[in-house]
């Protein structure tokens, strides 16, 4: 007995020691780093222009580790194009990514623009695997280095306005082909890059051809490029079927009283998770490498990362973050098979083909 | 006295730099660096088939793509169809309405003018937005209000239609623009001209065709050459009500190959050389017009008078047209948009407490609004000055007879009035990167300020060559026998009898600099931002409320800038 224990012990303190070691080296590696990120004195970030980066985000990590965000807004289009045309004069600003699926894979990662994330990665909340719904930090790059995808939520499918269309007149997919709902769909223009673009080749890849051609050329949906417009007239019943609304515009409209149901899957199209709002990268050349290793760190942390979630309204892939806030629609469950919108072959060769072959029924090039 | 010879050097071997030929290559050299470099550097990229960051591979596969992509015909003859459609109206009541202003006993000529100047500055996004509250079939304003009459059933109005969209563009850019230009010059008009044919016995419809609108023909043509090019790459107002409908417009193309990833520049610049080509047309026959024997002076040293037309009974009807198009293109739209900042959603009147202050509060609690303001009044205040230093500088040497390279300084001042904005924007960030002042103009202030002034040299400076045209020569002369240098001359005689047109275009340029995105988006960074770069990301993040409250902040200030403006400007005209 008194033997077992002594293993039992030994076994423990195997487990122990170099835990604790490792602890104290990652708090200690985090205080050095924390250190130089001060002295680096900013920390320069691109993403999209998003009101929880600007109203949340940026006051609470300037407010708990005294550096100041410079924060580039814009369409990722436009950052990387600036990104590109200011290294290829040598100069390096931008110190960590907040970008989309489609740039981060095929630009930032595919022209070589960031560097590992991986190795950056100390803070011990954050490289705690335990922390983590897969057990670990989800990199979603090949390498599994470079990209980390913080956020994975189901995504909707369409949105209804229930005064004007019944969910049960809506079971399968194949349901929006009713003539009744002819010219009572609106979707995001589905013939320039986009989400009515992606939509249409998800739909393609998941129902085929002649689906896309019956829904968006027979069924007359009502195209726009503004987000705006589309919530809009779910609201008003104008088009009370909506293909590309957005979750963060359609929760005001719940809580002003209006009737919209946001629907998940329908028969024959499964349920889909996607990474949005954006993946994380750190820029090579990066003019503060600590601060940004400091902002890495700290965004994906549960106080950095349960701001953003709770703000935007997704799904983390960390476990100790409140999900109480979410529809329990939003939340993946464990053992459902989803079609991942986000997975890094569909973002690099998948997305694109499928969508050219929709362009192709749509008659655009 | 024994006499000396002197060695008198032969004035053949004598080279003898004016200072107006020093002005004109200095001029040259700037605009070729400033204007010819981007364009080049675009044309250039349009070859490049390499992805961005990749080593350069040349050939002409971006510009095969771009023109037989099937939507790019269509589109361009949408454009066509919908620039001319729109100009020819929009010029006749643009003249019809600078004229009454100018040249007419018309009572509130004053108002008139300065609500065309609000109207200009006016965000077209919530304003096309407004229209929509008003038109659209199913809710808008004016359709549920004629439902209402007894004879009709069905919408009267469709915003999302041809017809559509060229009434909301005669709202958001119909006249304004082209009336805020004209005004200083149909002003600057002498009388005298006007007495000679009345005394001739020609009655004011003779008097306006026959003779003031040929005198102001050179200012006439070049507002209508801008709209019309405008006209094609407008963007706004289309994106909003002609993808519903179907309708796309070559803006639009050009847009599209801007969004893909990678972005598809080449493709983007094949088609912007459309612009370029019409520009060629249409430059090729305003010169021919402009070579020929007519006369355009209406100010010379002889004497000068600016009575006015008396309209007599009509002077009230004209009044009440004027007010009555401004009540309907400006005012009613306009309300909308007021009443939109305050709604918790624009246009849902009918959810619980609709109106609210808070998009208001959150903007001015936003930390970056009150750094985009300062940074927003630097930079107009910059472009304004500066836009009318330099442009009135190159508009002289453009009509002096002694400028031995007019062809080549009136192409490049047209440039970056064909490049779609972002290209522009892009094209700038290019030079702004290649040059050793980069640390000074890239992500500041200054360097926004510049490519503004860039963005505004046709208008601004056919702006003050319409009004040097109007200028006789011999103001010049009599200066120059009196002993004054050049530069003097300029300074003394010509800058003030140009100060109405130059309190205009430094209105204009100070309001398109506050209120422009596609030249700024590329070269600001997080401490030169800009409010219209604030704008722009509340657009895009849905946050559309606060951004009509920007926008009418915009208006306000330009508003406000205007009003002192336009007191210095009549100030100064009122002194020269």
């Amino acid at each position: 007995m008194k033997r077992i224990g002594s293993v039992l012990f030994l076994i423990l303190g195997l487990w122990y020691v170099p835990a604790v070691a490792q602890t104290q080296g990652s708090d200690k590696e985090w205080q050095e780093a924390l250190a130089a990120a001060k002295k680096e004195g900013k920390v320069v970030v691109a993403g999209s222009p998003d009101p929880v980066m600007r109203n949340a985000v940026i006051p609470k990590f300037t407010e708990r580790y005294g550096i100041p965000i410079e924060f580039i807004a814009g369409r990722s289009s436009q950052i990387v194009s600036r990104v590109q045309t200011e290294r290829s004069s040598g100069i390096y600003n931008v110190d960590v990514f907040l970008a989309g699926p489609d740039t981060t894979a095929n630009e930032l990662y595919g022209d070589k623009l960031i560097d590992p994330l991986k190795p950056l990665l100390i803070l011990p909340d954050v490289v705690d695997g335990s922390n983590w719904k897969d057990g670990k930090v989800w990199f979603l790059d090949p390498e599994e280095r470079f990209v980390v995808r913080p956020f994975s939520s189901v995504a909707s499918l369409l949105f209804i306005n229930t005064e004007h269309v019944k969910p049960e007149e809506l079971r399968s997919i194949k349901d929006l082909l009713n003539p009744k709902w002819r010219g009572k769909i609106s979707t995001e223009d589905p013939t320039t890059t986009g989400a009515g673009a992606n939509m249409a080749a998800r739909l393609y890849n998941q129902v085929g051809e002649e689906f896309v051609k019956n829904l968006y050329i027979d069924q007359k949906p009502v195209r726009t490029r503004d987000r705006r417009q589309m919530s809009d007239w779910l609201a008003r019943g104008t088009q009370p079927i909506c293909l590309n609304c957005r979750e963060d515009d359609v929760r005001p409209l719940i809580k002003d009283g209006f009737r919209i149901l946001e629907i998940f899957e329908l028969d024959g199209v499964p349920g889909t998770i996607n990474g949005s709002p954006w993946l994380l990268s750190v820029a090579n050349r990066a003019p503060h490498p600590k601060a940004a290793q400091v902002f890495a760190n700290w965004i994906l942390s549960k106080e950095g990362l349960g701001i953003y979630a709770r703000g935007y309204g997704s799904a983390t892939a960390r476990i100790d973050i409140d999900e109480s806030y979410l529809k329990s629609g939003n939340i993946p469950k464990r053992g459902v098979k989803y079609f991942d919108d986000t997975a890094w072959q569909w973002i690099v060769t998948g997305r694109r083909e499928y969508r050219e072959k929709a362009w192709k029924v749509l008659k655009v090039k | 006295m024994k006499p000396t010879a002197v060695a008198v050097p032969s004035s053949k071997f004598t080279f003898r730099l004016r200072p107006i030929r020093l002005a004109e290559f200095l001029a040259l050299a700037l605009l070729i660096v400033a204007m010819g470099l981007p364009l080049f550097f675009l044309l250039v990229g349009s070859f490049n088939l390499a992805p961005p960051g990749k080593a350069a591979v040349y050939g002409v596969n971006n510009w095969v793509n771009a023109f037989t992509d099937p939507g790019t015909l269509g589109a361009l003859w949408m454009s066509f169809l919908l620039s001319v459609v729109r100009l020819i109206p929009a010029m006749i009541l643009s003249v019809l309405v600078a004229w009454l202003i100018a040249r007419t006993d018309m009572p509130g000529g004053r108002t008139v003018e300065s609500f065309c100047w609000i109207a200009y500055f006016v965000p077209d996004f919530p304003l096309t937005l407004a229209w929509i509250l008003l038109l659209d079939p199913s809710f808008g304003f004016l359709n549920t209000a004629a439902k209402g009459l007894p004879f009709i059933d069905v919408p009267l109005f469709n915003p999302y239609s041809f017809w559509g969209i060229v009434w909301v563009h005669t709202s958001t850019s119909g006249i304004w623009f082209k009336v805020m230009l004209l005004v200083p010059v149909f002003r600057r008009l002498g009388a005298s001209l006007e007495e000679a044919a009345r005394v001739a016995g020609a009655n004011t419809a003779t008097m306006l065709r026959r003779i003031t609108l040929p005198v102001l023909a050179p200012m006439i043509l070049a507002v209508s050459v801008l709209s019309f090019i405008r006209g094609l790459q407008s963007f706004n107002t289309e994106l909003l009500l002609g993808t519903p409908a179907g309708i796309y417009v070559y803006s639009t193309r050009i847009y599209d190959y801007l969004q893909r990833e990678p972005r598809a520049y080449g493709e983007a610049t094949a088609l912007g050389s459309v612009f370029l080509l019409v520009l060629g047309i249409l430059l090729f026959f305003y010169w021919k017009y402009l070579s020929g024997d007519k006369k355009f002076t209406v100010v010379t040293g002889q004497g000068y008078s600016t009575l006015r037309v008396k309209l007599g009974k009509w002077r009230y009807a004209a009044l009440g047209g004027c007010l009555l198009y401004i009540a309907v293109m400006m005012i009613l739209p306009l309300l909308f948009l007021v009443i939109g900042s305050f709604m918790r959603r624009y246009g849902f009147f009918g959810i619980a407490a609709p109106f609210t202050l808070a998009h208001w509060q959150n903007l001015f609690s936003d930390p970056i609004f009150f750094v985009a303001l300062k940074n927003s009044l630097i930079i107009a205040s910059v472009t304004a000055l500066g836009g009318i230093l330099l442009y009135s500088v190159i508009a002289y040497l453009l009509v002096s007879r002694r400028t031995v390279t007019k062809p080549w300084l009136e192409s490049l001042c047209w440039i970056p009035h064909v490049l779609p904005g972002i290209l522009l924007s892009l094209g700038v960030l290019w030079l702004f990167l290649s040059t050793p002042l980069r640390t000074l103009l890239y992500g500041t202030v200054w360097g926004i300020a510049l490519a503004l002034i860039l963005a505004d040299s046709p208008v601004t400076t056919q702006a003050f060559k319409a009004g040097l045209l109007q200028l006789g020569a011999d103001l010049e002369e009599a200066a120059r026998v009196s002993g004054a240098s050049w530069a003097y001359t300029y300074r003394r005689i010509l800058l003030p009898l140009l100060a109405p047109i130059a309190a205009a275009v430094g209105l204009m340029n100070f309001g398109s600099a506050l209120t422009s995105i596609s030249t700024p988006v590329l070269l600001y960074s997080h401490q030169s931002r800009p409010l219209a770069i604030l704008l722009l990301e509340y657009s895009f993040t849905g946050e559309l409320e606060r951004a009509a409250a920007l926008g009418l902040l915009i208006t306000v200030i330009i508003g406000a800038m205007m009003i002192a403006g336009r007191k210095l400007g009549l100030r100064l005209a009122g002194s020269s």
